[in-house]
């Protein structure tokens, strides 16, 4: 389930809860207080009513003693006077004597041998029980004898005789039992009503009055504020989920954002550049340590292309001292550093191994021919002056002989000059050029500033020294078309300075295709730990070649 | 007339036999030993052998003529060296002079030359040939020997100082590197026992290097 979901579910689970609870006491509570009051209202109004009616009556009864002469006769033809009478004495209910059954509420007196009866007027009866104020539309009080049947009038049927009603309601029969109370029962219609009833004792009528009120009536504002309520919740409720729909994509989006960027990152991209709404501290905060982490990965991740490139200078600072990608990158470059200088180390050596060799080979080679040949040749010489009479062929042989010395010096010479062991690179450098004076048109002048018999030129740098000469000169002679070269070689305490130069053509370090000249120039600097600048254009090519002197 | 009492030392048997073959044909060159390293020859010497001359081989395992130049000067023998080499260059040359050679020869000389050069020296004179003479002062004019305080190269740098020229451009005239150039300076400083350009210019004019 996701998240927004869960928020929602949650949110709107409470909202609905705590309303629903809230409602439901209230109106629990509302619907209390109005049965009470309702209760309590019926109950003044039929205390009011039962003290009218027993008033009314009890006055009758007393204006009856009082004025006998005044008596009416009862209309014999409506009623059914009982034989008894005589015996009688007091308030009767006569209802069930009359014909029509109206009722009727008798009294009777026996004095001095004559009975007088006088039925009470029905109208002021009914005049105090039809006054409803306060009793709204279905309000009522009415009256009920002991034969359950209604004395009063009913409001709902004006037209029926009363007494043809049945009221054998659980009030009724309450208050025929001496209990005053009150409930809510079905009445006489079978409606429910709020009753409040008390039982009417004068003398020997029983009449129980009872105040009602129709349940519905009392409870229609109950149902309003019901519907009210509801209408109230679901309003709350839609309110909530619009509110907690708009909370969870405030608060959802940016983890959303932050799901997509996390994803994005997790695929390896450490590049997006999204902007994202941050609108709280806290989601400010955790984008700004989302952005944190995106830069130190792109640190890491720029530091390790730079390893890969095998760009070794390239410099990173750990992010914090937990920074475990960044300290391994680092100890990768630092091991990348080692290996790359122990394999330069190599390559250097194995370089230096192999240019020794070769100038091992090429020494011996020279030693071979100069020392060797050489005397053989010049033996041969020996053995022609001694041996050859024919002095033209002796002169011409020796010729010969002469010749080929000569050419084996030469060879022997550039092979590996034996000056250089025995005199230094500054006197072999002397040596060559001025050999070079004779078969070149080129001015070259050489200027020879090392410390002769107190030199520190190595025997190993002079002869890389002497190389590096050739070739520049080789260089200068077959390509740059120069009219001067000027040759400097300055020994200092510290260091051993060649400087070169050329005023031809020039080249393009990049392009040139001086064969491996320049390349191998370049190596023979680095096997003797030395630094080279070239600087070329025309008309002004310079060499600057410095190399430490090694104590 | 004296017989020249000759050694040749030369770590080649052949070229002694034939050099020995080649002299045999002149009755006033003797030659009294043929030696192959310089230790043997200097050996001979000390056991006090009569020797006029020697034809000494640069090239030679154990002890070369260098060395057995050296060791004549300080036995100061009266033996006169003459260098026969296959070495052409001016500064053999010019060294094998310094160190008290008498001659120097290449070891395809013709036997005239040879023997004139006996001869020569024998009579206590030194024997160049003009080839030889001329290798060895083209190598000499080359050596730049400042007997100054200053080197040559050193006191160029203080003039080109003193006309006002930048270290860069002094490097480009002189044809060297500006760190060249600065090292330079920074010794002509150390020599002069000044500290900066100002002293340098004004101790530099007192003593008249400039």
């Amino acid at each position: 389930m996701n998240l927004k979901t869960l928020i929602l579910i949650i949110i709107n689970g409470l909202i609905a809860l705590v309303v629903a609870v809230l409602s439901f006491s209230f109106y629990n509570q509302f619907s209390k207080v109005l049965n009470d009051r309702i209760l309590l209202q019926l109950n003044s109004i039929k205390t009011l009513k039962q003290i009218q009616i027993e008033n009314l009556i009890k006055n009758e009864w007393k204006d009856f003693l009082n004025n006998n002469e005044n008596h009416q006769k009862i209309d014999s033809t409506t009623f059914k006077i009982p034989d008894s009478l005589s015996n009688m004495e007091g308030v009767y209910d006569f209802t069930s004597k009359h014909i029509n059954r109206k009722t009727s509420i008798g009294f009777v007196s026996n004095s001095e041998n004559k009975t007088h009866v006088k039925i009470l007027d029905y109208n002021k009866i009914k005049k105090i029980l039809l006054e409803r104020t306060g009793m709204g539309d279905t309000g009522e009080s009415y009256l009920v004898g002991e034969d359950y049947r209604m004395r009063s009038q009913s409001r709902f049927f004006p037209t029926k005789t009363p007494y043809t009603m049945l009221v054998k309601t659980e009030g009724v029969i309450n208050a025929l039992k001496g209990v005053d109370g009150r409930g809510a029962f079905n009445d006489y219609r079978g409606i429910d009503v709020y009753s409040v009833y008390s039982l009417i004792e004068i003398s020997n009528l029983k009449l129980v009055i009872l105040s009602e009120i129709d349940v519905s009536e009392v409870t229609t504002p109950l149902q309003k504020l019901k519907s009210r309520l509801v209408a109230l919740t679901l309003g709350i409720l839609l309110l909530a989920i619009i509110l907690s729909l708009f909370l969870t994509r405030i608060i959802t989006n940016p983890i959303k954002n932050m799901q997509k960027s996390l994803k994005v990152m997790a695929a390896g991209d450490y590049n997006q550049s999204n902007k994202f709404i941050k609108n709280s501290n806290e989601i400010k905060e955790m984008f700004d340590a989302l952005a944190n982490l995106k830069a130190s990965l792109q640190g890491a991740v720029k530091f390790s292309n730079d390893i890969g490139k095998m760009n070794l200078n390239a410099q990173y600072k750990p992010k914090s001292t937990h920074d475990i990608l960044g300290k391994s990158l680092l100890v990768m470059r630092d091991k990348l550093v080692e290996f790359r200088n122990n394999e330069q180390n190599n390559r250097i050596n194995t370089k230096r191994l192999l240019v020794n060799g070769l100038e091992s080979e090429r020494r011996r080679l020279s030693r071979e021919l100069h020392d060797g040949i050489g005397p053989y040749l010049t033996s041969l010489k020996h053995y022609i002056e001694n041996k050859v009479q024919d002095e033209k062929q002796k002169t011409e042989m020796k010729r010969i002989v002469d010749d080929t010395i000569s050419e084996i010096r030469l060879m022997s010479n550039a092979l590996m000059p034996s000056t250089i062991e025995d005199f230094g690179v500054g006197v072999t450098l002397t040596n060559f050029v001025e050999n070079l004076k004779a078969s070149t048109d080129v001015t070259i002048q050489y200027e020879d500033l090392t410390k002769h018999d107190q030199t520190n030129i190595t025997n190993h740098q002079g002869i890389n020294l002497f190389r590096i000469c050739q070739e520049l000169i080789n260089n200068s002679l077959k390509h740059s078309n120069a009219k001067n070269i000027r040759i400097t070689l300055s020994e200092f305490d510290e260091f051993i300075s060649l400087f070169y130069f050329d005023d031809g053509i020039g080249f393009d370090e990049k392009t040139v295709k001086l064969g491996s000249g320049i390349i191998n120039i370049k190596e023979r600097v680095e096997i003797c730990n030395g630094k080279i600048i070239i600087n070329s254009k025309a008309g002004n090519t310079t060499f600057e070649i410095e190399l430490p002197v090694e104590l | 007339m004296n017989e020249i009492k000759l050694v040749i030392a030369d770590d080649h048997e052949l070229f002694r036999k034939g050099l020995a073959e080649l002299l045999r044909k002149h009755d006033d060159i003797k030659i009294v030993k043929s030696v192959a390293n310089g230790i043997e020859f200097v050996e001979m010497i000390k056991s006090a052998m009569e020797v006029d001359i020697v034809l000494l081989d640069i090239t030679m395992p154990k002890m070369d003529g260098f060395q057995v130049l050296k060791e004549l000067k300080t036995l100061k023998s009266n033996l006169k060296p003459i260098v026969i080499s296959m070495h052409s260059d001016g500064n053999y040359i010019a060294k094998c002079a310094k160190s008290g050679a008498y001659g120097y020869l290449l070891k395809n000389t013709d036997e005239d030359e040879l023997t004139l050069a006996i001869r020569t020296v024998y009579k206590g004179k030194k024997y160049f040939s003009a080839e030889i003479s001329e290798k060895m002062i083209n190598y000499m004019s080359n050596q730049s020997v400042s007997e100054n305080i200053l080197s040559n190269k050193e006191t160029e740098v203080l003039g080109l100082i003193s006309e006002g020229l930048t270290t860069k451009e002094i490097a480009a005239k002189l044809f060297v590197s500006s760190r060249t150039i600065e090292t330079h300076r920074a010794n002509i400083l150390k020599k002069l026992e000044v500290k900066n350009t100002a002293e340098l210019i004004k101790k530099a004019a007192k003593i008249k290097l400039i």
